[in-house]
């Protein structure tokens, strides 16, 4: 298990919804303890992509592997493969009936099977990495802040123990300035190598913590690189367009 | 001289054990019918949704006075075979047309429930059915309880048509009332106040619940 090892491979993912081509042949690997970042235009398949990897949406064609298994093998037990991936919504998506501390330990018991006495101490060591302190464990998800629920949803991913969190646009439902406590704890995760897929806008994240980013298109990876270049130093008009719009909206941070 | 109809107001109120027998009995056979009708429906195989749409539409097309008769006289005796008496025969026919009523409720609460909850416990790697169980049913059961309140105070009216077997429930008791002493005014008035004060009096039970198993920001969506 070294540090250059890949974790995820997608191999020519493509999907069709009807007559139209979302995905068009992505091919990528994410190797451990990596971050990356997939920005682009919506429209481009980006969430489809992200889905395509724990099959939440099944492609077409192509195939994806963790740690050397085949997701994409009909054979492959999914539910236990998707224990290894952390996946964290737009919409935050917790469990509207349970508490905080509950939100991140019900993966623990019912799907990993530990003890309730272990698994709340690791819920509340998650939790407390996200920053989300004890007063808050027994409120509701709508009791919290969306800054809040989307740090316990990070806690209920990072709970898990995966082997890669993917993150679909995570800061794009939330107040502009709840956007801050929930990338720093994103980067914070990044800083300490824990392997992330990151669907975003933010390209201050991208910039601070990213080790490639992956510039999607019209289905496809149109530009890849150190974050750096493809942010700076585009190679096609359409990226550079892209930035300069974004940098525009987020004043260039 | 005849005796006056309140010295029977015992006799009438004994009645109450049969009437809560047949409401209890059919409710929770609604509830036992309900949950996996509801489940099926939404997410079964299509042969089973088309099975199950049969199911309901019967019981809900049908007046309750004609399913009891065609199953105490009908469907049992003569193509069963089996012999029920009129209280067991009247439960299980108040269960059968709640779970059809019931089912409904419950779908209803499923379907409120966004999507986003089973992506979510999909995407830890619950299978489906965990999903269901852990997620889906607790919040779509909390939903439905206003729904599910409304039922109970249906079945209760319904109840008393179970008169017409022969269940001695509080209605057959006021009618023979009625018949021995030649009073109607006063003994179905209060049956009828009786029916109002279990209605309501239920109706608060089930509210008290709901406030206690009440989650913040939960609430059901067209109910």
């Amino acid at each position: 298990m070294g540090e250059d090892e890949v974790v995820l491979r997608v191999e020519n993912i493509h999907k069709k919804y009807k007559d139209q081509e979302v995905l068009k042949g992505v091919t990528f690997e994410v190797r451990r303890g990596e971050t990356k970042v997939i920005a682009g235009p919506s429209g481009a398949g980006k969430s489809t992509l992200l889905r395509c990897i724990n099959l939440l949406t099944k492609p077409d064609k192509g195939r994806v592997w963790l740690e050397g298994v085949e997701l994409t093998n009909p054979k492959t037990n999914i539910n236990k493969m998707r224990q290894k991936i952390g996946f964290v919504f737009q919409e935050f998506n917790l469990f509207h009936h349970l508490t905080a501390l509950e939100n991140v330990m019900i993966g623990l018991t019912k799907v990993k099977k530990l003890p309730k006495d272990v698994a709340r101490k690791k819920a509340e060591e998650a939790l407390l990495t996200v920053h989300i302190t004890e007063d808050l464990w027994n409120k509701y998800p709508a009791q919290l802040s969306g800054g809040q629920k989307q740090r316990v949803a990070i806690a209920r991913a990072l709970a898990m123990d995966p082997v890669i969190i993917l993150y679909d646009e995570p800061t794009s439902a939330l107040d502009p300035q709840l956007v801050g406590e929930v990338l720093r704890v994103m980067e914070e995760l990044a800083r300490k190598g824990v392997t992330g897929l990151v669907v975003t806008h933010e390209i201050g994240f991208a910039l601070e913590v990213a080790d490639e980013i992956l510039f999607m298109y019209g289905g496809k990876i149109l530009e890849r690189g150190p974050p750096r270049e493809v942010v700076f130093n585009p190679k096609h008009e359409v990226t550079k367009k892209f930035f300069e719009n974004i940098k525009r909206l987020y004043g260039g941070r | 001289m005849d005796p006056v109809w309140w010295e029977y107001i015992p006799y009438i109120l004994q009645g109450a054990i049969w009437t809560f027998t047949l409401v209890g009995g059919g409710l929770a056979l609604g509830f036992a019918i309900g949950v996996p009708v509801a489940m099926g429906q939404k997410y079964g195989p299509t042969w089973l949704k088309a099975v199950l749409d049969v199911y309901v539409w019967f019981f809900r097309g049908t007046p309750l006075v004609v399913l009891l008769f065609l199953f105490y006289w009908g469907i049992f005796p003569v193509l069963l075979g089996i012999k029920l008496d009129a209280l067991t025969t009247s439960v299980i026919v108040l269960g059968l047309r709640s779970g059809a009523y019931q089912s409904q409720i419950f779908r209803g609460a499923l379907n409120s429930v966004d999507e986003g909850q089973m992506l979510a416990a999909r995407a830890l790697g619950m299978s489906k059915w965990q999903a269901i169980t852990n997620i889906i049913l607790p919040q779509a059961l909390r939903i439905a309880i206003p729904g599910w309140t409304n039922e109970y105070a249906i079945i209760l009216k319904d109840s008393a048509i179970c008169f017409t077997l022969g269940v001695v429930e509080i209605l057959t008791r006021t009618r023979y009332v009625v018949i021995s002493t030649g009073e109607a005014l006063g003994p179905f008035l209060f049956a009828g106040v009786l029916y109002i004060i279990f209605t309501y009096g239920g109706t608060k039970v089930f509210n008290i619940i709901y406030e206690k198993y009440h989650i913040p920001g939960l609430v059901g969506k067209g109910m």
